[in-house]
């Protein structure tokens, strides 16, 4: 049952990712393919890393640090990125 | 299941090969380091070698670290 679980939330994660990838290869701003790309794939890396973890929850502790810096990192990345991308002026095409 | 996140790793490895501007290669390669780095740890599971594991998460925090910084001196070359 918890194995089956495990395996929803890795396949839920692998949706996310497609999701939140496909925008990028459109012509769209850069700032309108960071929120994609911030919200989904961060939202599925964490779906398949919690899959992980219902399937071993022996190594818990490697895994919530794998969260934990997943969770913080790519939101600031985030910040950072669309902070210096955003000195060009040419953002709304 | 391997083979889906392969796909997904490919998008963005052609988005950073044919557009030219800087930061969306930036956005593409933030993209691609989560998710080698979340395969990663996928592998360490099934083969239940948790070195593997380690290296991932390392990946996980350095790496995006040193995108941070590579993007403040590419704004500081573009000044």
């Amino acid at each position: 049952m918890v194995d089956i679980l495990g395996y929803l939330c890795i396949g839920v994660g692998i949706v996310f990712w497609f999701w939140g990838t496909f925008p990028l290869l459109g012509k769209r701003s850069v700032l309108f393919k960071l929120h994609s790309l911030s919200v989904a794939d961060t939202l599925g890396s964490m779906s398949i890393i919690c899959g992980l973890l219902l399937k071993i929850p022996s190594e818990w502790s490697l895994l919530v640090l794998a969260l934990i810096s997943l969770a913080i990192w790519n939101t600031v990345l985030g910040y950072v990125l669309a902070y210096c991308s955003s000195s060009g002026g040419r953002d709304e095409r | 299941m391997l083979i889906a996140m392969i796909l997904a790793l490919l998008i963005p490895m052609y988005e950073a090969w044919q557009d030219e501007d800087i930061w969306q290669k930036m956005l593409a390669f933030a993209s691609i380091a989560t998710k080698t780095s979340v395969m990663i740890l996928v592998i360490s599971v099934l083969r239940d070698d948790w070195m593997i594991g380690v290296v991932g998460v390392i990946i996980l925090s350095v790496g995006n670290a040193g995108l941070m910084l590579l993007a403040q001196t590419i704004k500081r070359i573009n000044e």
